[in-house]
């Protein structure tokens, strides 16, 4: 967090008045004013000389703070965002999609829990192949279940039985959105999340098929090794100190 | 001076007067389904429950109780017209589901009223179409009056609290409207890590450190300076793991512990109470809470028609302790209470 001597070049309010007198109750970054008492700090900055230029600096701080949290939105605000920018995408299945109203919803997180050989991979798969046709998607296996027979399979039963070739081209380009990644442990899988995340920050520029689907099957293969468990899935990871 | 001294002895106004005018003021909620004991601003209520008890849906009523007018254009609507704020810390507010249920209340609102009068059918269809411009008007006035925030760590939920004071000063200078409810979704979202972030040993001796008790005493902190200004009612859900309170491995709910209603001898409910799951919030939220309530999710489906499975949930008061146990439901126009 910053340190408010490197704040004054930008804010040159917090000179170093007010830095020492912060420093004499123990605040040295904009992070500490978080957790002390602003009230306090105000009340004792009345009894000090400077005072004026102390309740200045304090209100500087709270203006720093308010650039720190998320905007504050109103219903309709909300409203509007979420019927413009999230988007719902069918999964293919009609159950599911019914289940869900109309599929998986953008900015939202679908679980899908269940024992193991109940179709949560099929699942998985069916909605990929279905995003796939307008949209990126990034699959996370970490057990080895993707199969691009299968989508093609599903990709197979829904197109027009048309001329070989462009069934052939369709087949190639919605392949080519799908991009699958093997991870066997968090620590390969938070790697890449960020750079999914650096992908994602300069994705907004460009125009184009856009990433809109993570799928990760599973991720529990993922986590127990980390919480410990006796499970004889999954590898485990043994920590060295 | 004796003028000045006789003037302290008149009398403002009678107790009655004043309870008129604090009852007016700062009325009693009774939220459904919050029913059994009248809620007031000041009070700081905590709904506990296991993941899918319907807590947020419980906070989502209430703010809809609240944002509603109570009288518009005719219309009895029994809310209460002031704003409410959601801090979700959670990040999991569905608004759509939220515009749905408000849309329900003001349509049931409406249809009771005009049902009231006796009208014939095609009456009422027309005087619901017309009511159509009506209700998306009021429906844009409540929804402007719902205030949400995200936060995705502490000290984005600490810069909120920090900066409330002077939004909710902005707010009543703009709107005119005060703020009546705080919501918070999940007081307990960066629980576990603000625990695990390590202190460092810092250089100077009275810097505090970004502990999860300096963090938890300042959001205290924060609110109970925010409440001496803006009186409000504060709600917060926490998600706990219901179950033996000791064990670490697989955890299975006791139904046979809560089957005690008919027995209501063996439960001794004492000041300080054995709770049904494990406490993990710091000692300066517990003392802060001045009302607990549990709920969960029991097996058992209500049938309402063919394609509706409703599911029953049961809630509890753990403070201040009654000995009870309240079914309800969930269907679009709120909480159905089943007994």
């Amino acid at each position: 967090m910053a340190r408010l001597a490197n704040l004054e070049t930008e804010y040159p309010v917090l000179d170093s008045t007010v830095r020492n007198f912060c420093a004499s109750h123990g605040i040295f970054s904009v992070e500490d004013f978080l957790i002390h008492d602003l009230y306090m700090l105000a009340a004792f900055a009345e009894q000090n000389n400077s005072s004026e230029r102390l309740k200045e600096g304090i209100a500087q701080v709270l203006s720093i703070i308010d650039d720190m949290h998320q905007p504050w939105l109103n219903g309709m605000e909300l409203l509007e965002d979420a019927k413009r920018n999230k988007h719902v995408f069918p999964t293919g299945i009609q159950g599911i999609d019914l289940l869900l109203g109309g599929g998986i919803r953008v900015g939202q997180l679908t679980e899908l829990v269940g024992p193991s050989s109940s179709g949560k991979t099929q699942v998985c798969l069916r909605t990929a192949s279905n995003v796939a046709r307008n949209h990126l998607v990034l699959y996370l296996d970490t057990g080895n279940s993707f199969s691009p027979q299968r989508i093609a399979y599903f990709l197979g039963k829904t197109i027009n039985p048309s001329s070989a070739q462009a069934k052939n081209q369709f087949l190639q380009k919605v392949m080519s959105n799908i991009s699958c990644h093997s991870v066997f442990d968090i620590f390969a899988m938070f790697d890449v999340l960020h750079q999914l995340e650096s992908y994602l920050r300069c994705q907004d520029g460009r125009g184009g098929c856009q990433m809109r689907l993570l799928i990760v099957d599973s991720i529990s293969s993922l986590i127990s090794p980390v919480l410990g468990s006796s499970s004889t899935q999954g590898l485990n990871i043994s920590y060295t100190a | 001076m004796g003028s000045h001294a006789k003037a302290w002895l008149v009398e403002d106004e009678s107790a009655r007067e004043m309870l008129d005018r604090v009852l007016t003021e700062r009325p009693f909620l009774l939220l459904p389904p919050l029913h059994r004991v009248p809620l007031r601003v000041g009070n700081v209520v905590e709904l506990a429950g296991p993941s899918s008890s319907s807590k947020t849906h419980i906070l989502i009523q209430a703010a809809i109780t609240c944002i509603l007018p109570k009288l518009w254009k005719g219309v009895s609507y029994g809310g209460l017209g002031h704003s409410a704020m959601f801090i979700d810390l959670d990040c999991r507010f569905d608004v759509l589901r939220f515009s749905e249920l408000l849309n329900h209340r003001i349509m049931e609102a409406a249809n009771g009223s005009s049902s009231k009068v006796g009208c014939h059918q095609k009456d009422s269809e027309a005087q619901f179409a017309r009511m159509k411009p009506y209700n998306e008007e009021l429906f844009a006035l409540c929804m402007k009056r719902f205030l949400y925030i995200r936060c995705y760590d502490s000290s984005e939920f600490l810069a909120t609290l920090k900066t409330l004071h002077y939004r909710l000063q902005k707010e009543r200078e703009v709107h005119g409207v005060n703020v009546h409810l705080l919501l918070i979704d999940s007081i307990g979202a960066f629980h576990w890590v603000d625990r695990g972030s390590s202190s460092f040993p810092l250089e100077y001796d009275n810097r505090k450190s970004w502990h999860l008790q300096n963090v938890s005493e300042a959001v205290v902190q924060e609110i109970r300076r925010l409440l001496l200004v803006h009186p409000m009612l504060v709600m917060a859900t926490k998600a706990v793991v219901l179950g033996n309170k000791y064990s670490t491995n697989e955890l299975t709910w006791n139904y046979r512990k809560w089957s005690a209603v008919d027995n209501p001898y063996s439960r001794n409910i004492t000041s300080d109470q054995q709770l049904p799951y494990r406490e993990y919030m710091p000692a300066a939220w517990q003392s802060f809470v001045t009302h607990r309530i549990l709920v969960r999710a029991t097996d058992d489906d209500l049938v309402n028609g063919e394609h509706q499975n409703n599911s029953i949930y049961l809630l509890e008061w753990l403070l201040p302790p009654l000995n009870s146990l309240d079914k309800f439901t969930v269907r679009d126009t709120g909480v159905f209470i089943l007994s």
